[in-house]
């Protein structure tokens, strides 16, 4: 194993663990404003790429346009969700169980409704940047790689912003630690819900049309990208948004390392390896219980 | 042996940098019934919990029935004897009165998973056996059986909770705060079943800030602040200046 | 009272025997896949019911219990019933050596941890191809037989599959009505008081995990036995889900409903495939709606309308 070798792994690790973390952040940010881990989440992924696709393939719009409707998609999909399913299912006090089986529901109609309305085929968007690459030291980077990394990196950074100094962030804040509190302070606790899920469904939507240009989404794709959010949000704690950039990116480097080192084929038994051993015995995640603090 | 069932000897606890008992040092005689006693956030349900399995013990020793109690986990200890209930009750309110009380008699029985699943004659004598003990406990406690546990008023639920700790017969049984929720007949209840499970030779060791159960108990310690800052019979109690500064303010 | 009843049976118990005669051979298939399905979502139930336990890795043992009939009758030419003993003693292994530490876990995240049992489960599948002959497959696995008699056909392997499904229910039923089902009931209500009062939780879970792995197992060696073919695509994370949602459809609350789930999984999408592609979204639907509108499976609606219609008890 050279070390340019290893120099490419980081580098795909570190494109992979961004995507990763996107979803991962989305299903924490869903995760503390309701207690429901959101199985689906991939799905707003495979919507929002599908449709960025389709509005630029078949419609001919342009690619700006294209991504903007791809994009509403994701929050449209988790409002209707939240408000048709889970504000009910919240008001009979469903328990974890149902939660869990609500949202496998909803992804195997949705990953359904893409075969039926799209087909079998995996599509893939145009590379932000063409397909320019840069090579650093026998390493080649595509530019659509660092395009990824750098939108993350705002994405990671607003939803902090937006958290720590927004009114209507700390509102949310509030509703997800301490509910009753909250609504006596006059926060529309089940408002603040619904807008986690639709917060979670752009930041599920973002993740998606990154990484499409990269590997082609079809019907199927929904599901894997959940488990390495979850994955990566398990690692980061889970109840903090943040904590899953963390986690995104140890799972995305060492997902590569286990690659190029061990073989592919064993890089999902490595993942959910780690994945089970950190939830048995670091059950605050990574960053421990200081983590949580942040966002 | 006669002697002491449950020694405690230097038991301190600290969460995080905050110190919750200090240095708890009481004993409990066998047949005996020792109250503990103390103001909210004296302490006392975290001295319950540790003695029951539920907080890992810091500092100080404890033992039980001669042996000393460490890392021994909660159905261990209760297996080794001592058996506990809950500040609000934990019913199984899904179960009916005399299946609740069915589940704390099932340690007494032997026969595996194997077993239960052929149903063996073995496996079906024990769950008579079972059965005619919680229907036994059941009479004793006056409670009717075939209810089920969530139509149980407050007080009830309380001797529901105490019925089923008895049905597995063990030597010393923990009350946390019995007397809460109950309304002056379901406390005359109360005491009456403690004397009675007490004349049956069990030793009780009941925590509480309740004045009026104490009458009970044959010994009173106070908790104030992570310390035992007195003992002694009720009467004693009532009258030492300590006590009376924690609880009147005088 | 008695009398009634025992004719009940009696009239079941005979039409059950006439079904494979009565039905196409392809509505008989389908019948037998209930049958292998219900073995093993009564395992699945058993934990989600009585332990209120998700368990989304049912088809890790569902694979063990399949891959061990095609290895050994295939590659190594020993008799079928080593198939079925092996696969059953591996599973149940297995499942005490992760479940000890997985189910210390609880609620959601005892559920992530068993999909990632499922997950790396295929994965290792996938990888072991010396073991299962990869994305090829194993073919060719011999038919069952009794003393001479060749379950070569779905009427002829409707019976086995049946009677295993019936033997796996009654031990299950045995265990719920035992002292274990007792203590599985305290331990749903209550954790911390049955803790108390002198039960192991953490070996009871396991025991449970281990008796559903048995199931899981048992179901995925009838399988292989009864298509001949193996391959990784059958016990994916698909698979698992699949067999987490017969008693979550069906109801938890009795042996038939998990029966009732099985049918649900291998006979609606079939009916509803004669609408094309839609049928999967159709099924993703009928899910979404019980899951929100019958919160005891559809075992619960149908004791709803019993209960309208004046009949005081269906059999449980």
């Amino acid at each position: 194993m050279t070390l340019s070798l290893i120099l490419q792994a980081l580098q795909a690790g570190i494109t992979n663990g961004f995507i990763y973390a996107l979803v991962g952040m989305g299903l924490a940010v869903i995760f503390r404003g309701s207690r429901v881990i959101n199985v689906m989440h991939g799905e707003f992924s495979v919507v929002g790429a599908m449709t960025t696709v389709l509005v630029l393939t078949a419609a001919k719009y342009p690619y700006w346009f294209a991504i903007i409707a791809g994009l509403l998609t994701g929050p449209a999909i988790g409002a209707l969700i939240e408000l048709t399913l889970v504000r009910p299912m919240i008001r009979q006090q469903a328990t974890e169980d149902q939660f869990v089986l609500l949202t496998i529901g909803l992804e195997r109609a949705i990953a359904a409704s893409v075969l039926f309305f799209i087909g079998r085929d995996g599509h893939l968007l145009p590379a932000f940047g063409g397909d320019h690459v840069f090579i650093v030291f026998d390493v080649v980077i595509r530019e659509h790689s660092l395009w990824l990394i750098a939108i993350a990196i705002i994405v990671v950074i607003a939803l902090r912003e937006f958290f720590r100094r927004t009114t209507l962030g700390l509102a949310l804040t509030a509703a997800s630690i301490d509910a009753d509190g909250a609504a006596t302070t006059g926060i529309n606790v089940a408002r603040m819900r619904t807008l986690t899920f639709v917060l979670g469904g752009l930041l599920g939507a973002i993740a998606g049309i990154l990484i499409t240009p990269l590997i082609a989404v079809d019907y199927t794709t929904g599901l894997p990208i959940t488990l390495k959010g979850i994955a990566a949000a398990v690692l980061g704690g889970f109840t903090n948004p943040l904590g899953a950039v963390v986690g995104g990116l140890t799972l995305g480097i060492i997902e590569s390392l286990v690659i190029v080192g061990v073989s592919s084929g064993y890089k999902d038994v490595l993942t959910f390896s780690i994945l089970i051993a950190i939830m048995i015995f670091m059950p605050h995640g990574i960053l421990g219980r200081g983590g949580r603090g942040g966002g | 042996m006669s002697g002491d069932i449950l020694k405690l000897d230097g038991v301190g606890h600290r969460f995080g940098g905050f110190t919750v008992l200090r240095s708890v040092t009481l004993s409990v005689p066998e047949r005996g019934i020792i109250g503990l006693i103390g103001p909210n956030g004296s302490g006392k349900t975290t001295l319950f919990n540790i003695i029951s399995g539920y907080l890992p013990l810091q500092t100080g020793t404890i033992e039980f029935r001669g042996l000393p109690l460490t890392t021994q986990s909660v159905p261990d200890r209760n297996r080794s004897g001592m058996v506990r209930t809950f500040q609000t009750p934990k019913i199984f309110e899904r179960m009916s009165v005399l299946e609740n009380i069915m589940v704390g008699a099932c340690k007494i029985t032997r026969t595996g998973m194997i077993q239960d699943l052929l149903s063996l004659p073995h496996a079906r004598g024990e769950m008579r056996q079972i059965r005619s003990l919680a229907e036994r406990v059941a009479g004793e406690f006056g409670l009717a059986g075939d209810l089920p546990a969530s139509t149980l008023p407050a007080g009830q639920r309380r001797i529901l909770e105490i019925a089923r700790a008895l049905a597995g017969q063990p030597k010393l049984l923990m009350l946390d705060e019995p007397s809460a929720g109950l309304n002056r007949e379901e406390m005359q209840q109360l005491i009456a079943a403690i004397r009675r499970i007490n004349e049956a030779g069990l030793a009780v060791l009941l925590v509480s800030h309740d004045m009026e159960l104490m009458a009970v108990a044959s010994a009173v310690h106070v908790l104030n602040f992570g310390e035992i800052i007195a003992k002694g019979n009720m009467a004693a109690i009532q009258q030492n200046a300590n006590v009376r500064e924690v609880y009147l303010g005088v | 009272m008695m009398r009634p009843r025992f004719a009940l049976v009696l009239l079941g118990f005979v039409l059950w025997a006439a079904l494979p005669h009565l039905l196409t051979r392809h509505m008989t298939d389908l019948l037998v896949f209930t049958a292998i399905y219900t073995v093993a979502g009564l395992g699945v139930g058993l934990l989600l019911g009585q332990c209120g336990i998700v368990n989304l890795g049912q088809a890790a043992f569902y694979g063990i219990g399949a891959y061990s009939c095609a290895y050994l009758t295939v590659e190594l030419g020993y008799p079928n019933v080593t198939g079925f003993a092996v696969g059953a003693a591996v599973s149940v292994l297995i499942a005490l050596v992760v479940g000890w530490p997985v189910l210390r876990l609880t609620g959601y995240f005892l559920a992530l941890a068993t999909l990632a049992l499922s997950i790396i489960a295929s994965s290792i599948f996938y990888e072991w191809d010396w073991l299962t002959g990869g994305e090829l497959g194993i073919g060719g696995i011999p038919k069952l037989d009794f003393f001479g008699f060749k379950l070569d056909t779905p009427g002829r392997f409707y019976y086995l599959a049946w009677g295993v499904a019936f033997l796996s229910m009654l031990l299950v039923s045995n265990l719920v009505s035992s002292r274990t089902g007792l203590m599985l009931r305290g331990m749903r209500d209550s954790s911390e008081a049955t803790a108390s009062l002198g039960v192991d939780l953490q070996w009871l879970r396991t025991r449970v995990f281990m008796l559903s792995a048995l199931l899981g197992s048992i179901a995925g060696s009838l399988f292989a036995h009864y298509v001949s073919f193996t391959s990784v695509q059958s016990f994916t994370v698909d698979k698992s889900i699949g067999f987490l949602l017969i008693p979550v459809l069906g109801g938890v609350r009795s042996l038939w409903g998990v029966v009732l789930g099985a049918m649900f999984v291998t006979i609606l999408p079939e009916m509803l495939s004669q609408f094309g592609d839609i049928h999967q979204i159709l099924f993703g639907i009928a899910l979404v709606a019980v899951v929100v509108l019958l919160p005891d499976g559809l075992m619960g609606l149908l004791r709803q309308a019993a209960g309208k219609l004046g009949w005081s008890r269906v059999s449980a």
